[in-house]
């Protein structure tokens, strides 16, 4: 719709602007009296215990060589079907090998069935702070960290900030908000309380969320 | 009086005795307080947060004009489109319109308040489009046709049994009422719903101008889903949630999982700017943003109450609130009940209709000191309650009492007289035995409370004695 289609657009606008003109009584601290938040010193180390905290399963490995194996590990775990996978150059030799008998429909693909066992992609940050992973619609798409009972993200320390305050700051630097048309900061599990008001994980998104954690770059 | 006035006493006084009632309330409240509690500890200071996000959305309401036209013209840009709705009829004749120009036959719908103010639901339930409610708390209201009952919890009144036997007469295979049990009945109930809706609609949490993006939080993931699996998202919010910046959601996320639910940020916040792009796999090929008014032009040109909209609608005032405690949310009648329901409502429903509830407080000001924007809510209580002496309809009694009592404060004399006698009839009374009966002048109190002591000499004889000595 064009501007000018809608003529409670302008009605609305003049009410706000005359309302306006009547200052409000009183205008709050511009400078706020303390620190909010403590300063992080060691980001790894809250972002594991944020992590343990929210229920999002980290796990470390030195190199980009080992993620191939962390998800060996993992796949033990996870039932057979389908998984979906990003499709970009830091996971493909990855992903193949340990291809096997699990079926595999890459992002270039198109989104996750309905039936996907897991997702695997990539994160635009990791935030220590709160033990988040920051992914946007350029990580395999608006479904892949929501559809499937399991996402897995594959991240390497460079990606790791101490805040939300540092993550808009790198999302700003690199154009992600304006390139992408989703981006989502994932705390763990998918959950509710509305059952009585106690947390219970799990709900429309993935049960698991597990962060493999490179120390060096991935590619 | 009116007859929202009159329903609404009716039913809090039958509220305030269903003592299980109380107690499934007692509960929601007491895991809510002991999440926020465990998560204090994460603000190094709770005060410094409350502050900057009073700044922040003082900044935002008081330049609302500059900061919806920045918004629209971002989202526009990125390829969705911006209506401006005046009205609830406005905003639900867009969506229904656009949803039978669409061919939209399914919904799915995330939690959304401003979709409750403008009955979207039922207005497109009407046209024949099948709407599902998609947050859990929403959906078994919606399966026992009922409103919410509480901003963020909207099951909060049921007990898991009740919510289990919910369940099983609707969908059936219910093995136990263990809330995990129950929430994966649910997932499984909305699955197909999610992939088959041609239609997504979610509220809004925050409208960030600077980047013409919507933030949306959710802890269930049915919001993400909404928003990216049906050809079409549409977002129903307010004019009022529009923000300035992208960094000021560093603190405005924490500070408002901490008070909705006690998390230290919620599991999803997302942040969407528009339908997919050309190079990304998957997304709504639309993506429109209702900007309703609906009354809150007029709120805003009230200096004296314009913070009012600084609401993030995290339902703390709620929770806090030991009025809402004992009547419970649906005795309050209205889309947004508990504290800032009372003061809100006069202005989006009139005065006249809804002036009652601001009076139905005891202005111990716990609104206040929960409130995460710092809103007055409890001297907001009081202006609604002053504005309705002044222009809407009291009762002739209630006018003619204060006439009375107003003439018998002005005059010492009359003071002390009128005094001496009330204290002689309250005695004479007690003597007969009649507290408590039709005949008790005290009856309102002493129908439902002991009476107090009545004492033997007025205030300002006794005080005579002390000074004495």
């Amino acid at each position: 719709m064009r501007k000018n289609d809608d003529p409670g657009r302008d009605r609305i606008l003049a009410r706000i602007q005359r309302g306006l003109r009547n200052p409000a009584p009183k205008h709050p601290p511009l400078e706020q009296s303390g620190t909010i938040f403590a300063a992080i010193i060691d980001p790894l180390d809250r972002f594991r215990k944020e992590c343990g905290q929210n229920g999002t399963e980290c796990l470390i490995v030195p190199h980009a060589g080992a993620v191939a194996e962390a998800f060996e590990g993992l796949l033990e775990s996870i039932p057979p079907g389908e998984i979906f996978v990003q499709d970009v150059p830091e996971l493909r030799p990855m992903v193949t090998l340990w291809r096997k008998d699990r079926s595999i429909r890459w992002s270039s693909e198109g989104r996750p069935a309905e039936q996907s066992q897991a997702t695997v992609t990539l994160a635009e940050a990791l935030v220590a702070q709160t033990g988040s992973i920051f992914v946007s619609a350029a990580c395999g798409g608006r479904a892949a960290s929501v559809v499937a009972p399991v996402h897995i993200v594959v991240a390497s320390i460079q990606q790791l900030v101490p805040d939300l305050g540092a993550a808009f700051a790198r999302l700003r630097e690199r154009g992600t908000v304006e390139n992408s048309s989703m981006l989502c900061l994932v705390t763990g599990p998918s959950r509710t309380a509305d059952i009585e008001k106690i947390i219970v994980m799990g709900a429309h998104g993935p049960r698991r969320v597990i962060v493999i954690l490179s120390l060096e770059p991935l590619s | 009086m009116n007859t929202p006035a009159k329903e609404f006493l009716r039913s809090a006084a039958a509220k305030s005795a269903d003592l299980a009632h109380r107690s499934t309330i007692r509960t929601g409240i007491d895991h809510y307080e002991a999440a926020v509690t465990r998560t204090g500890a994460r603000f190094l200071d709770w005060e410094a947060a409350r502050q900057r996000c009073q700044a922040i959305k003082w900044e935002a309401i008081n330049h609302l004009d500059k900061y919806l036209l920045e918004f629209e013209s971002r989202v526009q840009d990125r390829g969705g489109h911006v209506f401006w709705a005046e009205t609830a009829a406005d905003a639900r004749g867009y969506v229904s319109e656009l949803a039978a120009r669409k061919n939209v036959r399914t919904v799915v719908k995330s939690k959304s308040m401003v979709s409750e103010e403008i009955d979207l639901r039922q207005d497109l339930e009407k046209q024949g489009v099948k709407v599902f409610e998609t947050d859990l708390g929403e959906l078994i209201v919606q399966l026992r046709d009922e409103p919410p009952y509480h901003l963020m919890t909207p099951a909060m009144h049921l007990t898991r049994t009740e919510i289990a036997n919910l369940f099983q007469e609707k969908y059936g295979g219910v093995e136990s009422n263990d809330p995990q049990h129950l929430v994966d009945i649910a997932r499984r109930a909305l699955r197909d719903a999610f992939f088959s809706a041609e239609m997504g609609i979610t509220g809004a949490n925050f409208l960030v101008a600077d980047s013409g993006i919507v933030a949306l939080t959710t802890n269930e993931g049915n919001g993400r889903l909404g928003s990216s699996l049906p050809r079409i998202h549409v977002v129903v919010t307010g004019i009022e949630k529009v923000i300035p910046r992208m960094e000021d959601l560093a603190v405005l996320w924490p500070t408002l999982a901490r008070s909705a639910v006690g998390q230290s940020i919620a599991c999803y916040n997302t942040l969407i700017g528009g339908p997919r792009n050309a190079n990304e796999p998957d997304g709504p090929e639309e993506f429109h943003v209702v900007l309703l008014d609906n009354g809150r032009s007029e709120l805003l040109a009230d200096a004296e109450q314009r913070e009012v909209l600084h609401c993030i609608r995290c339902g703390a005032c709620l929770n806090v609130c030991p009025v809402f405690r004992k009547i419970g949310g649906h005795s309050y009648g209205t889309v947004y009940g508990g504290p800032i329901g009372s003061v809100l409502m006069p202005h989006l429903g009139g005065l006249n209709k809804f002036q009652h509830l601001s009076f139905a407080s005891s202005l111990c000001g716990a609104c206040t000191s929960a409130c995460p924007v710092k809103i007055d809510l409890h001297h907001h209580l009081l202006q609604n309650r002053r504005n309705a002496v002044e222009s809407a309809e009291r009762p002739f009694s209630e006018r003619l009492a204060f006439k009375l009592w107003r003439w018998m404060m002005m005059g010492p004399m009359r003071f002390a007289i009128l005094g001496g006698a009330a204290r002689a009839s309250l005695r004479a009374a007690h003597a007969l035995g009649l507290e408590g009966t039709r005949l008790d002048p005290m009856r309102p109190w002493t129908k439902t409370h002991a009476p107090p002591a009545i004492p033997d000499k007025s205030f300002r004889a006794q005080w005579r004695t002390i000074a004495k000595k």
